[in-house]
């Protein structure tokens, strides 16, 4: 069971003296092997709460536990994805995926099948000696996630992880993810700005009011996907013309809109 | 311009530069001899210090000699720089305890260590190793401290995320980030060892390229010299060059 609780989380910084809220109490349970998307407009803290729930940074009040234990430090248990992919730069493609092994002190003959299967599965045949800064933006991001994914974490926490790809790009990624999430589900909490994806890829959206961040609505979109089976489309435009997931999309843009609108007052 | 070119412009300002200089010293004497040597000169004393031998040793004693005073005191240095350096990027605590002293320190010119180094060690080998150490050390030291700080946060963050601890943290991630830093400055405390060696070897030494100088000035020899100046350089350019080949079989990732 690995779920992921926020707990009365709030968050508080301090500069020059001054606080400066930008979590108002957040509570949100995403189940095991859930799904969950946060979307909201900039600066309302949604990369605050995953990297809370990272163990890269601290609640002010409050609590977040992944599989019931608070969490304290960050650890490769809780993966996670960085926008700007975090590679390191010195290391091929092979010895980025094996280095999270390689710390969990995983015998060699056990990493060697599991890279060799996630390589496969993300589609990085051939490059497996290639240094990062010798890979598109894509490749760089699909050997983040193999990374985080080869360590068959509890929970994967992607920070806008398409963030930096070019449309296209992002679209084949979007997909594979699925396809990953299918084969081999795992609890995600996935931040990003784009309402298209979260909808595409989530089981709830979490729409956030602007800073200090605050749960706005959790809109359900797996009942939706379910009843109307988009499963049965294989590419993600289909999916998009679906008039169940424009009325969803829509529904998450004019809850956005309204902290726009706030945001201009 | 192509490479190609660029080095054959190399080469003929060389050549130029030596016959020019063969011109003015035999040809038409505008150059007195007796301050700067003409080439036959050099190459008199080249053959009299490989041969003979000048200032009690042969040419490869002087070279020897200097050279492993030069890699003691810059290996030393580095190892122990390098280390300080890593520790004082990397953990507040010991910038804390450390960057004082070497505050104090740094203002120092290495040079101004020969006194003392030899009131401590003697005229003999281990006080040059020290003076060598005192000015290789302090480059060595701040440039790996600059390439810790310069250390992407989300690095430290994704190595943190994986699980990355103790040596392994030290040795996977540490090191390489600030391996080019590092490479900085290993380059910058070899130039500071070969400068520090001759002003050490001119207070007094029995062998070395610095007592061939010594001792050539004090027989006002130009010839001698020019060869012992023409030597340091070979040498030092030498080990630059072994360094930089090293610094490119360690860092494959920054290759093309």
């Amino acid at each position: 069971m690995s779920d992921i609780r926020f707990s009365g989380v709030t968050r508080v910084f301090q500069r020059d003296g001054r606080e400066f809220p930008t979590l108002a109490g957040i509570d949100l349970a995403v189940a095991d092997r859930e799904f969950v998307a946060i979307v909201g407009p900039s600066g309302c803290g949604k990369t605050t709460c995953l990297r809370m729930a990272a163990g890269l940074e601290f609640p002010t009040t409050g609590t977040v536990a992944v599989g019931g234990r608070i969490v304290e430090s960050p650890g490769p248990e809780r993966a996670v994805v960085f926008q700007q992919f975090a590679l390191f730069p010195w290391k091929s493609v092979w010895d980025n995926i094996d280095f999270g092994l390689k710390c969990k002190g995983e015998p060699g003959a056990g990493r060697r099948a599991r890279i060799e299967q996630i390589i496969g599965v993300m589609g990085l045949q051939g490059y497996e000696s290639a240094f990062p800064h010798q890979l598109s933006g894509g490749m760089q991001q699909r050997v983040a996630i193999a990374r985080a994914y080869v360590l068959e974490p509890d929970v994967l926490l992607m920070d806008e992880p398409f963030g930096a790809l070019d449309a296209q790009t992002r679209t084949v990624m979007q997909e594979e993810l699925v396809r990953l999430a299918r084969v081999n589900p795992r609890t995600v909490l996935f931040i990003t700005h784009a309402v298209d994806e979260a909808v595409y890829l989530a089981d709830r959206v979490v729409v956030m009011t602007r800073r200090p961040g605050a749960i706005r609505e959790i809109v359900d979109v797996a009942s939706v996907r379910r009843a109307e089976r988009w499963d049965r489309h294989e590419r993600i435009e289909d999916v998009m013309d679906q008039e169940s997931f424009v009325h969803l999309r829509t529904h998450i843009w004019r809850l956005l809109r309204e902290q726009q609108a706030r945001n201009d007052h | 311009m192509q490479p190609g070119h660029s080095a054959a412009i190399g080469v003929a300002t060389v050549v130029l530069a030596l016959a020019l200089w063969a011109l003015f010293t035999t040809a038409i004497p505008w150059i007195d001899t007796a301050r700067f040597p003409a080439p036959a000169d050099v190459w008199a004393a080249l053959t009299q210090i490989t041969v003979q031998g000048y200032a009690d040793a042969r040419l490869w004693r002087h070279v020897a000699q200097s050279s492993v005073l030069v890699l003691t005191g810059f290996a030393t240095a580095c190892t122990v720089g390098v280390a300080l350096g890593l520790a004082m990027g990397w953990s507040r605590r010991a910038e804390a305890l450390l960057n004082p002293v070497f505050l104090l320190l740094r203002p120092i010119p290495p040079l101004a260590w020969i006194p003392l180094a030899i009131v401590w060690l003697g005229l003999g080998d281990a006080a040059k190793v020290l003076v060598i150490f005192m000015a290789a050390f302090v480059p060595a030291v701040i440039n790996t401290y600059t390439g810790v700080r310069a250390m992407e946060p989300q690095i430290v963050e994704a190595s943190s995320m994986l699980g990355a601890r103790g040596p392994r943290f030290v040795r996977e991630v540490l090191v390489p980030a600030a391996a080019p830093h590092i490479f900085t400055g290993l380059r910058l405390s070899l130039q500071a060892s070969w400068t520090t060696l001759v002003a050490a070897e001119l207070v007094g030494a029995l062998y070395g390229l610095g007592q061939v100088l010594n001792n050539a000035a004090q027989d006002i020899y130009p010839g001698m010299i020019l060869v012992g100046m023409v030597f340091v350089g070979l040498c030092g350019g030498l080990m630059t060059a072994v360094l930089g080949w090293v610094e490119r079989r360690a860092m494959p990732w920054r290759a093309a």
